[in-house]
């Protein structure tokens, strides 16, 4: 109130563990997750599919599919109120409103029978006391904001009547209507092609500078993290291996699965095109081993590796790592 | 929509002609001869000659073809062999009594097996999902005329609360709902039972669909969720089901017509089975078809109005 800068952040999220049920036992898909998103920051959750990005996102939003999965244990406090012990009808006020997410799948994520136009309006008719004139016309506003060509002619339009891109569009005109604090897009530029995922993202930076937005940006494309993130957080097996501002996990990757990712990527910089492929699968989620989760992949593996589980260690400020071997607990380096 | 209803009309043409090809060469197989089966076999062969030349069936076979395709085109559909009285006329008589029961009985089907279908998928794998499904079942095994004459055991016999004969007066509109209840339950709850099991599975695969969890993201609260969201398209498929059923429950209330003793084409058509009236047959399943074209057309209409894809093609 005294009107000092408000630092708490949007989001932070301790010791989350997010269970499925396999074969009558709940196993955790996520473990030990904890992290924070700033005020106005974006972090990039980068991992190989399957790694527990996804759930992660859909568990701050309140979506968890039942009954298979639940929040095991842990907190997710957005703007300091834990959204895991809430009712369904107090998350109901929170989504769409301070918080929003856009899907993957722009083909299947918006509803095929209602127009584009209701389908963008909706969130602001639940959450605003506004008639459906004035809730028309700002949903008007936000297609043109985000770009949709004609959007006074194609209101009116279906989804099957827009193409993959347009329909992007307006999942994030959707999820930006209400002004949110918190925006988790789900890697909202995976099933578009490149000039328009440039397009996309170009779009998600001016309106996070515009509106003073958090995003928790979720996406396997190294290229789209140097692009849009302020940090990193690399997950592996539901648990976050290393994290680390943007430029530091550019220039000097610690754990072995991050430089292996970066290894991954093709770079038309370099003379040898010899892409390295990360060996092995990720383990499933009943067989997991009880050390690092890593160590059957990982080129730098020790014997003590596979004996007990890795804690995550800070070898530099914000910059931690969950590695014995790389960054061993209690020998911080400068 | 005018158009879409002129050009779906229009579409139906060829099949009714295939139709009345059919029933024309089915009725030609049929051995037998209608002339002696209306004069019996004490008839002269002038009165045979005669009643053959009336009937047009002395014609060559084609004349008989293009005469019979043109007045049926026309809405003639021949007199009946036993009272004279032309096809439609008899028809026409009866037809409001099984519109009556079939679009009662849909009603029902519709007004109880939605919400149950809908509260079964929301309910998965708990008690009421188990009980709704196992009743549905077991509405489905029972025989129309086993379960109506259950009912007309309880009600009529033992309660008295409703008429053991279904004939009513079609002017009087409360004798005439009065005497609709009994039949409409009896056929309707297969109906249900029906709609409640397609409903069910409808919404469960459109529950786990993107768009729902979408329109959870946005905080539209669980019941409207659930409304506007889910149901609309799981509406797509029982539309389907139901104009599919719909056919075969204007066949399907023969039975039922029997069990309460009612008027309708049903019944109609069983005594022109019994009593060899070709001519009436004849006009019968043309009549049947025209009824299931009808149902199509509407069919596809109801899709229109749920599902804006459709109007596209």
């Amino acid at each position: 109130m005294s009107g000092a800068v408000d630092d708490t952040p949007v989001l932070r999220v301790e010791d989350l563990s997010v269970e499925f049920r396999v074969r009558g036992a709940w196993w955790p898909a996520v473990r030990g997750l904890s992290f924070d998103v700033a005020r106005n920051e974006t972090l990039a959750l980068v991992g190989e599919s399957g790694c527990g990005k996804s759930i992660t996102a859909l568990s701050v939003m309140g979506l968890v599919p039942r009954p298979q999965g639940r929040v095991g244990s842990g907190r997710i406090l957005f703007e300091g109120r834990d959204v895991a012990a809430m009712r369904e009808a107090e998350l109901e006020r929170l989504r769409g409103d301070r918080m929003a997410m856009i899907f993957q799948e722009p083909m299947t994520s918006l509803n095929p029978v209602l127009s584009v136009g209701f389908q963008v309006s909706e969130a602001l008719r639940v959450h605003r006391a506004i008639d459906a004139a004035a809730a028309d016309a700002e949903a008007l506003r936000l297609l043109e904001e985000v770009k949709i060509p004609s959007a006074r002619r194609r209101f009116a339009d279906y989804p099957h009547q827009f193409s993959g891109g347009m329909r992007q569009r307006v999942m994030i005109a959707m999820a930006i209507a209400l002004k949110p604090a918190l925006l988790l897009a789900d890697e909202p530029t995976t099933a578009l092609d490149v000039t328009i995922q440039a397009q996309v993202l170009g779009l998600l930076a001016d309106l996070k500078s515009a509106q003073g937005m958090s995003m928790l940006f979720i996406t396997h494309n190294l290229g789209v993290v140097a692009a849009i993130a302020d940090r990193v957080a690399v997950m592996y097996a539901g648990e976050i291996v290393e994290i680390a501002p943007v430029a530091r996990i550019f220039s000097g990757p610690v754990h072995p699965y991050t430089e292996a990712l970066f290894r991954a990527i093709p770079r038309i910089d370099r003379e040898e095109q010899s892409l390295d492929a990360i060996g092995g699968q990720v383990p499933p989620i009943d067989r997991m081993p009880p050390g690092c989760r890593f160590a059957p992949r990982c080129p730098a593996r020790r014997p003590s590796c596979e004996a007990s589980s890795q804690a995550l260690v800070e070898v530099a400020p914000g910059h931690s790592v969950r590695c014995g071997v790389r960054a061993p607990a209690g020998a911080r380096a400068a | 929509m005018i158009w879409y209803v002129a050009k779906r009309l229009l579409a139906a043409m060829p099949t009714l002609v295939a139709v009345l090809t059919v029933v024309f060469v089915i009725v030609r197989i049929i051995p037998g001869d209608p002339a002696l089966t209306v004069l019996g076999d004490q008839a002269t062969p002038q009165a045979l000659a005669a009643l053959r030349e009336k009937l047009g069936i002395d014609k060559p076979l084609l004349a008989q073809y293009f005469d019979f395709i043109t007045a049926a085109l026309t809405g003639d559909l021949g007199r009946s062999l036993v009272s004279g009285r032309p096809v439609i006329q008899e028809v026409v008589a009866v037809l409001p009594h099984t519109l009556d029961l079939t679009i009662s009985s849909l009603v029902l089907g519709t007004a109880l097996g939605v919400p149950l279908g809908v509260w079964a998928a929301l309910r998965r794998n708990r008690l009421a999902d188990y009980v709704i499904r196992i009743v549905s079942l077991v509405g489905l095994s029972f025989p129309v005329f086993v379960s109506g004459i259950f009912l007309l055991m309880v009600f009529s016999l033992h309660y008295r609360l409703f008429p053991v004969i279904g004939t009513s007066n079609l002017a009087d509109l409360g004798d005439r709902t009065w005497k609709l209840v009994l039949p409409t339950i009896t056929l309707g709850l297969v109906m249900v039972a029906y709609i409640t099991r397609v409903t069910r599975s409808a919404m469960l695969q459109v529950l786990s669909e993107d768009y729902v969890r979408t329109a959870r993201a946005k905080g539209v609260p669980a019941r409207l969720v659930i409304r506007r969201h889910a149901l609309r398209n799981a509406l797509i498929p029982v539309v389907t089901v139901v104009g599919l059923y719909l056919g075969i429950n204007i066949g399907n209330s023969v039975l039922t017509e029997i069990v309460f003793n009612r008027p309708g084409l049903g019944k109609v058509i069983v005594t022109a089975l019994n009593q060899r009236d070709y001519a009436m047959l004849q006009g019968l399943m043309v009549i049947y078809c025209f009824l299931i074209v009808v149902t199509n057309l509407l069919t596809d209409l109801a899709y229109g109005l749920i599902d804006p894809r459709v109007k596209q093609a």
